[in-house]
């Protein structure tokens, strides 16, 4: 590809869905994912802890969210619509080699996630863009995912992270 | 833990959070690799990371996010969390001692909350950055 072929392939990347998902919060994996943060707080493991600090239910850590596809997207919960991520536009920048790297990650909180919470996750390409440097071309990707409440469509959280590729 | 709040009028520029030290082992990234679903192997196969050239496995940067986040709502209260964003800057290593340095750098008032910017980093023990981010939190005056 040419720069302005690549330049073209990104600009063409900014829209594009990446994925929907429906996802439920479960306590075992909540409670699990606070160990493996180091994060003691008794409001990731007792409902009474996360009732005296005024939750409804248990409360997630910051970063739950990025996992919480891992762990309660059950395919029954799923709309069939498959998407390929951004598998594609990497594979076209690996494809020269290079190495691929999270660069950024963001979450913005509209209300605390809680388990028993079923969320709606629709991901997009928000930004693709390459910038030059000390000989090396760095090519950002960066995907947006808002994430709402099943019952209400009141936002949830919004996740952000940037994919570096180093060629 | 969130039972002694912090309240937006005893909060100050400058302020430091309590610091939270945890050596990374070996253990730490298979737990956060089950956690996640992160399986990348260059983070707990040991054979096929030195074969990738690098020195040994190495962190889950959204370990080392993780770790600094329980840092950062122990200061807050759980919950209060606005915003939290970070860039991930170097690698972490097994038997690393990792450090979290979280200094308030702003107080607001947007839309009837009372704000507080955190700027918030995990350090190494030779005091390399591992992450260095940005945290908001919505924190109750004194009442």
């Amino acid at each position: 590809m040419t720069a302005s072929e690549q330049s073209d392939m990104l600009a063409g990347l900014i829209g594009t869905p990446t994925s929907h998902s429906v996802v439920v919060v479960e306590r075992g994996p909540v409670s699990f994912f606070a160990d493996a943060v180091v994060d003691d707080n008794p409001v990731y493991k007792d409902p009474a802890a996360a009732k005296d600090e005024g939750f409804e239910n248990i409360p997630v850590p910051p970063t739950y969210p990025f996992v919480m596809d891992h762990w309660g997207a059950f395919t029954e919960f799923q709309s069939g619509e498959t998407f390929a991520g951004i598998g594609p536009a990497l594979g076209a920048l690996m494809s020269k080699g290079g190495l691929i790297l999270h660069g950024e990650q963001e979450f913005t909180y509209h209300r605390p996630v809680v388990v028993g919470d079923v969320l709606v996750g629709k991901g997009s390409i928000v930004d693709a863009y390459q910038r030059e440097g000390k000989g090396r071309t760095m090519t950002f990707v960066v995907v947006e995912t808002n994430w709402t409440d099943e019952r209400t469509g009141d936002p949830v959280v919004t996740t952000r992270f940037n994919v570096i590729h180093r060629a | 833990m969130s039972q002694q709040r912090l309240s937006f009028d005893d909060v100050h520029v400058g302020d430091q959070a309590p610091e939270k030290v945890h050596k990374l082992t070996r253990t730490d990234l298979v737990r956060y690799a089950g956690a996640s679903g992160d399986f990348n192997p260059m983070h707990h196969d040991e054979v096929l990371a030195t074969a990738a050239g690098q020195p040994s496995v190495f962190g889950h940067g959204m370990f080392s996010m993780g770790f600094l986040g329980s840092a950062i709502t122990d200061y807050v209260g759980a919950g209060n969390l606005t915003h939290y964003k970070v860039r991930f800057s170097r690698q972490t290593w097994p038997n690393e001692v990792l450090t979290t340095k979280i200094t308030v750098a702003g107080k607001r008032s947007e839309d009837g909350h009372d704000l507080v910017d955190l700027d918030v980093r995990l350090v190494n023990a030779q005091g390399e950055e591992k992450v260095i981010g940005e945290a908001t939190a919505a924190v109750p005056s004194a009442s």
